[in-house]
């Protein structure tokens, strides 16, 4: 026997408990998993429509609920191509749409076809749409593939109908599972003639991009520039919303387990007043008494950090079943997640037994002997 | 004083004018003055409440006295009075055994050995060899629940030598055992006392218990009568 080893065995004495505190921590960390996962993967998701493309940098208007949202006017394009430290920009509107039940978020590029391979664009088979065209589309590899449609056949989108003339790829998920369509199109259909959603902007090489997005924001009070994750917030407050509530439920998460962590190593304290006072008896010190409280509250707590990452996996893979969520969640499952699930769950376990162990601590043998 | 078999002339205990209090008030312990020598066997008589308790307790550091001064082995208690000193310098044995009930045998008489540098190899075969002189082999996985009355005072016995201490303090070791389990454990007391030349000190209400002992010691209201003659009784 170890010193170690009486750590689990004094677990195990009390298994209903220690199995009641363990699933209180497991249902905490449950919420900071999935709600890091849910966070994680919709930040990454809104970070690819603005990311889709090669662009240096994307500008978007200032403050929209939703980066979708973002309505920017042509003329706006214009101004910005004429800073001369840039290459050249894309103007694309951006429409989601429902196509049925099992595709209920389907994205719209609207893109003159003589920018397409300023925004990356690879045809992969047929050809590009007319600039004029009313009744052409081009869909993503990954669209294609999952609504099983090839070059020349039709889909029809809300109730226009279009051939399709090309397949592409863009060399990135989210793109690759949307469609593209000429801009004046889709300007007409979603009956935003003039407008764009969002500008991507190639500067030329050796240009000093955080000076020219400063610049830009300064002569455009109206417009953000986004180039990192971290800009996201910006252009899309939803977003910096979710992630507020997600630091929220991690705290909240953070004081539930070490209340429940806290109660059980204090009845556990109150119970086992005898026998710590026997161990200090026989000649243990104060620091390793407190050393075993707390190592039994964080093995509870871990076992809890373990159970509560799968059942985290699991409501991850319920959600993502959701209609609402079909098509535009794709759980990324980031160390960083699991980082903070561990963090939540070992400062759970230190929070809540710190009182129980300096209750421990401060028993006096003799007295805890005379305990019954 | 007189010093029995295997002990030296010089004092292993000396407690000198302790005075114990409780409440501040109550005297427990009134100008107590005794001196056990190494090796020697002590026992301890004394009606309930006349402090025997009181003073084993200030011996093994579980309590303070209000004035006065314990030397063990040449060290103040005041200041070397701490885990380590009942870790190392005491073996401490309870009326009512206190050992841990969801840990066996073997474990528990590891419990005070966690700590002491004693590598895991070492802390096994010291409790097998310990469990073995009580008499305990092939009970090493059973907990204490499953032992008989006996056995267990004999387990709590092996556990107080687990870190070979020069001292044994035993308090009524046999006040919850019935005859036969008595007779066995104060065999081993006399082995203990024989084979390893512990000093021990045991406090108890049975004249026959402290028959064995080199010396008794009476205590009545706090303080110390000694006798030399451990048939007398009656004071109890």
């Amino acid at each position: 026997m170890s010193f170690l080893g009486l750590i689990p065995r004094n677990v195990l004495t009390r298994k209903v408990r220690s199995s009641l505190t363990g699933f209180a921590v497991a249902i905490a960390i449950m919420m900071v998993v999935a709600m890091g996962v849910l966070t994680h993967s919709l930040r990454q998701t809104a970070i690819s429509v603005l990311q889709t493309g090669k662009a240096d940098f994307t500008i978007a208007q200032k403050g929209t609920s939703d980066v979708l949202y973002s309505s920017l006017d042509e003329s706006q394009v214009n101004r910005i191509a004429a800073y001369p430290q840039i290459d050249h920009i894309v103007g694309v509107l951006v429409a989601a749409v429902a196509l049925d039940s099992q595709h209920p978020f389907f994205l719209e590029l609207g893109i003159p076809p003589d920018q397409l391979a300023n925004f990356g664009v690879q045809i992969v088979a047929g050809r590009p749409y007319t600039a004029d065209a009313t009744d052409e589309i081009m869909l993503g590899y990954r669209a294609s593939s999952d609504l099983n449609k090839t070059v020349a056949d039709m889909i029809t989108i809300d109730t226009d109908t279009y051939r399709i003339v090309g397949i592409f790829s863009i060399g990135q998920v989210f793109g690759d599972e949307a469609s593209m369509l000429p801009l004046t199109q889709l300007q007409t259909t979603e009956r935003k003639p003039g407008e764009v959603t969002l500008i991507f902007v190639t500067v030329k090489p050796g240009t000093n991009i955080p000076a020219l997005r400063s610049q830009i924001e300064q002569d455009n009070p109206g417009l953000a520039t986004v180039q990192t994750v971290s800009d996201f917030g910006r252009v899309d407050r939803n977003l910096s919303l979710i992630s507020a509530a997600n630091e929220g439920v991690s705290v909240l998460a953070l004081f539930m387990g070490a209340v429940g962590v806290m109660n059980t190593m204090l009845m556990s304290v109150f119970e086992r007043t005898r026998e710590f006072g026997i161990l200090r008896a026989v000649g243990w010190s104060r620091t390793r008494l407190v050393a075993m409280v707390m190592g039994e509250a964080l093995l509870i707590a871990l076992a809890g950090a373990v159970v509560g990452t799968g059942l985290g996996y699991a409501a991850i893979k319920v959600i993502q079943q959701l209609p609402q969520v079909l098509g535009f969640f794709h759980p990324e499952y980031t160390a960083a997640v699991f980082g903070r699930a561990l963090g939540v769950a070992v400062g759970m376990a230190f929070l809540g037994v710190l009182y129980p162990a300096i209750r421990a601590a401060l028993l006096e043998p003799l007295e805890a002997l005379r305990h019954e | 004083m007189s010093s029995g078999n295997g002990s030296s002339e010089a004092p292993a205990i000396q407690a000198i004018d302790v005075v114990k209090l409780f409440d501040g008030v109550v005297p427990a312990l009134d100008l107590l003055n005794l001196t056990v020598v190494h090796g020697e066997f002590v026992a301890l008589m004394g009606p309930s409440g006349c402090g025997k308790s009181t003073l084993l307790h200030l011996l093994a550091a579980l309590d303070m006295p209000t004035s006065g001064t314990i030397i063990v082995n040449g060290r103040d208690l005041r200041t070397h009075g701490n885990e380590r000193y009942r870790r190392r310098d005491i073996g401490l044995v309870f009326q009512l055994h206190n050992l841990l009930p969801h840990l066996n045998a073997l474990e528990n008489v590891q419990i005070p050995m966690l700590g002491t540098g004693m590598g895991r190899a070492e802390r096994l075969r010291q409790a097998q060899g310990l469990l073995a002189e009580m008499g305990l082999s092939g009970k090493e996985k059973m907990t204490p629940p499953r032992l008989s009355g006996g056995e267990r005072q004999r387990l709590a016995i092996a556990r107080s030598l687990a870190n070979n201490p020069p001292i044994l303090l035993a308090d009524e070791p046999t006040g919850s055992l019935d005859s036969a389990s008595v007779e066995r454990v104060l065999e081993l007391f006399r082995r203990i006392r024989e084979e390893r030349g512990v000093t021990i000190l045991l406090a108890t209400h049975d004249t026959h218990v402290a028959s064995i002992a080199d010396r008794i010691v009476y205590m009545r209201d706090g303080r110390i009568v000694e006798s030399p003659r451990p048939e007398v009784s009656g004071a109890c």
